[in-house]
């Protein structure tokens, strides 16, 4: 399997070459074209998962494309503007934030996990995915905005509407961004996820709720 | 203290990196990351000169800006108790621009101020009939002294050396240099020109200065959703 990222940064679309009898697996949604030889399977991966996937604000279900004794190529992208990563899985996998998922080679086990009290107020939902894989395997990100890594040597404090994948090897919790509850308020910056340990993580330059909470606040109120 | 401006025109992002002891100050709500030696600090948009009195205009200035619309009305202090970085970004699509300020008074519209550091002095000037007339809110951010500031747009930023005189829509004025005066004035072709150009009214600058301007325009962004929300 090869990809390729075009478009980047504002509006990247990820080519998929699949040699013959490869399969990838997915985000509903995120197929924009594919050669005709490419046969897709919508799963849900038992109904547990997909309830579990569809509490973490995703969909329920998910797609896999499959070439035939040929290649195919399959074309994704994300919903909203903004860059798309590959990533190779490591040993010790990812955690994402559950948009940012878009699709993954079908070894990779992207499995909804409850973040506890740890990420119920991050405005990431109450899930995170887990993405880890027994073999080499590969997963296809998508931000909003520009995507970079950073490398978190010690410590690192993210706003939590930036935050798209970082290493399963961090420890991390989710806090107030200031000493108090009141400033953490007036800051603006309401909750950010403290991160402890040696890993990559990945950010997007924009946040998707602070965009849009920016335009919403010049609409007219919705009528009933 | 260092700085790089990333992803660039459409998605920028600024990083600052700080010295044990430096401190640059940053709209509120624009922290992407930062780490832990960088300490937070919460406080009133209210510049340095912080007696009582000026306090007070700021604390009137921000509930009346906050009424209106555009920018919070406080800032972040982050200081680096041991070197380290802060990344900032604006809420909206678009770029920042670094200007290293000389003592020269720089005017921002609303929303456009991203960050500053250094002896930098921030106060809100009333921009009386001729901005409220612009439609970008009632107030310019004046900026002033020795140090950094970034300043962001929605859309790409044009800079234009103003020699004269200069009009610009009053949507995709994102500030101009403090030399330069502004009126405001019809854009042209009598009282058709004023109804139905789509252009109205216009600000004129004029003078010797610069001015810059944003490729696109939020009101023209909400004018185009308004009429497509779900009822």
């Amino acid at each position: 399997m090869h990809v390729e990222i075009l478009y980047r940064p504002a509006h990247a679309l990820a080519r998929v070459h699949l040699a013959p009898h490869e399969s990838i697996t997915a985000e509903s949604g995120a197929m924009v074209g594919m050669s005709p030889n490419l046969a897709m399977q919508t799963q849900s991966g038992g109904l547990l998962s997909g309830v579990k996937r569809w509490f973490g604000g995703e969909s329920f279900f998910r797609n896999t494309f499959t070439a035939p004794a040929e290649r195919g190529e399959l074309l994704l992208a994300h919903a909203l503007c903004g860059d798309m990563r590959v990533l190779e899985l490591t040993q010790a996998g990812f955690l994402l934030q559950s948009s940012a998922f878009i699709a993954a080679t079908p070894n990779v086990s992207v499995q909804t996990e409850l973040g506890g009290l740890k990420s119920f107020f991050a405005g990431t939902g109450l899930f995170v995915l887990r993405a880890t894989a027994p073999s080499p395997g590969m997963l296809l990100l998508g931000a909003f905005g520009g995507v970079e890594e950073l490398y978190c040597d010690g410590n690192l404090v993210i706003d939590t509407g930036h935050l798209v994948a970082w290493d399963a090897t961090l420890d991390y919790s989710l806090g107030k961004s200031s000493s108090g509850w009141l400033l953490s308020f007036l800051s603006g910056e309401g909750l950010v996820c403290h991160f402890r340990g040696q890993g990559r993580i990945w950010i997007q330059s924009r946040s998707a709720a602070a965009y849009g909470r920016e335009v919403a606040s010049l609409l007219p109120p919705r009528r009933r | 203290m260092q700085h790089a401006i990333t992803h660039g025109p459409s998605f920028a992002m600024l990083r600052v990196d700080l010295a044990p002891g430096e401190t640059v100050v940053g709209e509120a709500g624009a922290m992407v990351a930062r780490h832990q030696g960088l300490a937070m600090a919460v406080k009133l948009n209210a510049g340095q000169k912080s007696g009582v009195f000026s306090l007070l205009k700021a604390l009137v200035a921000a509930v009346l800006r906050r009424l209106i619309g555009g920018e919070t009305f406080f800032v972040n202090h982050f200081t680096a108790n041991s070197a380290g970085s802060v990344w900032l970004a604006p809420p909206l699509a678009g770029q920042i621009v670094h200007r290293r300020l000389q003592g020269e008074l720089l005017l921002l519209s609303t929303g456009a101020y991203l960050a500053h550091a250094g002896g930098v002095e921030l106060e809100l000037k009333f921009g009386g009939l001729r901005a409220l007339l612009a439609r970008k809110g009632l107030f310019f951010l004046g900026v002033t002294g020795h140090g950094d500031l970034w300043f962001t747009s929605y859309g790409g930023v044009e800079a234009i050396d103003v020699n004269g005189s200069y009009l610009v829509d009053n949507g995709h004025l994102v500030g101009y240099e403090g030399n330069l005066t502004l009126s405001i004035r019809s854009a042209g072709g009598g009282l058709l020109g004023l109804a139905a150009s789509g252009e109205g009214l216009v600000c004129e600058l004029s003078g010797q200065g610069r001015v810059w301007l944003q490729t696109r325009n939020l009101e023209s962004l909400v004018g185009w959703l308004t009429p497509m929300l779900p009822r």
